[in-house]
């Protein structure tokens, strides 16, 4: 089956090949969704990170975000977890662990890249990182965010379920302005 | 005694309830910008360009293109052209495909 929910590693230019596929991946991602819509164990995978985003990870288990509430937990083992929360700009020491972890995960698998570094944004490729995650694993979510808030991260592992609508393709960056066109 | 049990009744739930409803710490979060476009000519986009740390922000002719998925919301932008840039105060931005991230704003008095 494909590697992900969403399949990360389709093109985004050319659309579904026929109406036959798009149905059939309507109806994997239902099933899937369903299947993780109780629960669901999450692996952290650090690429490189400076760790920042591994503290807000890890506030997610505490009182006021409480994740275990909707249903998520982490897990240390690859083999048991549904969720690979990737940090980190992908190192390239790096390349046969991530691989191995991904191919440990049984499937339906999901990978989410997480902050900044893992997007692309920070680190260029060079000869010891490759400047983003998904030059590696195929992923399915990306958490901007330098780092990612634990709201910001509840809001991806939603996003990530399909519990949460996804929301980025409407936002603008662009500010209402004024009858004045804003404050000069 | 069970006191913790009296002081729980007194002070409440903690947790925060965020997916079902909004959390109000979520205000005061570091946030990525949100860009006026009335307010911003080609030379107030290239020194923005110029102080981004990180590569959210380039420019392709008239148009800026700001990467949410780079920004570091570290706000220097903001510090730069305050009346160009403010706080879009957006911080739900798990996005699906890695493009749905790059954005483009145009340009002042450019054809778009």
């Amino acid at each position: 089956m494909s590697p992900g929910v969403n399949g990360g590693r389709r093109g985004t230019g050319a659309g579904p090949a026929s109406q036959d596929e798009a149905e059939v991946a309507r109806q994997l991602r239902d099933k899937i969704a369903a299947q993780f819509g109780r629960s669901l164990h999450i692996r952290t995978l650090d690429t490189g990170s400076c760790a920042v985003c591994e503290q807000e990870i890890r506030l997610l288990t505490a009182p006021h975000y409480d994740l275990h509430r909707l249903g998520f937990f982490f897990t240390p083992a690859p083999r048991h977890a549904d969720l690979l929360l990737v940090t980190g700009p992908m190192i390239r020491a790096f390349d046969v662990a991530a691989r191995k972890t991904y191919e440990a995960m049984p499937g339906p698998k999901v990978v989410v890249a997480t902050g900044a570094c893992a997007l692309g944004g920070v680190y260029p490729p060079d000869p010891f990182v490759h400047g983003q995650v998904g030059e590696v694993l195929p992923v399915d979510v990306w958490i901007p965010g330098c780092p990612p808030s634990p709201l910001a991260l509840l809001y991806g592992l939603g996003v990530a379920v399909g519990r949460l609508a996804e929301k980025t393709p409407g936002l603008t960056f662009i500010a209402d302005q004024g009858p004045s066109g804003g404050e000069a | 005694m069970p006191l913790w049990f009296a002081r729980g009744l007194r002070r409440g739930v903690v947790t925060t309830r965020y997916p079902a409803r909004p959390d109000s710490s979520a205000a005061l979060l570091p946030a990525p910008p949100a860009f006026r476009p009335r307010q911003l000519t080609r030379q107030t986009a290239d020194r923005l360009i110029a102080v981004c740390p990180s590569t959210a922000l380039s420019r392709q002719d008239s148009v800026l293109v700001f990467d949410a998925g780079a920004c570091t919301a570290c706000g220097r932008c903001a510090e730069a052209a305050p009346h160009a840039v403010t706080s879009s105060g957006e911080f739900e931005l798990a996005a699906t495909a890695r493009s749905a991230l790059v954005k483009k704003i145009p340009l002042l008095g450019e054809a778009r």
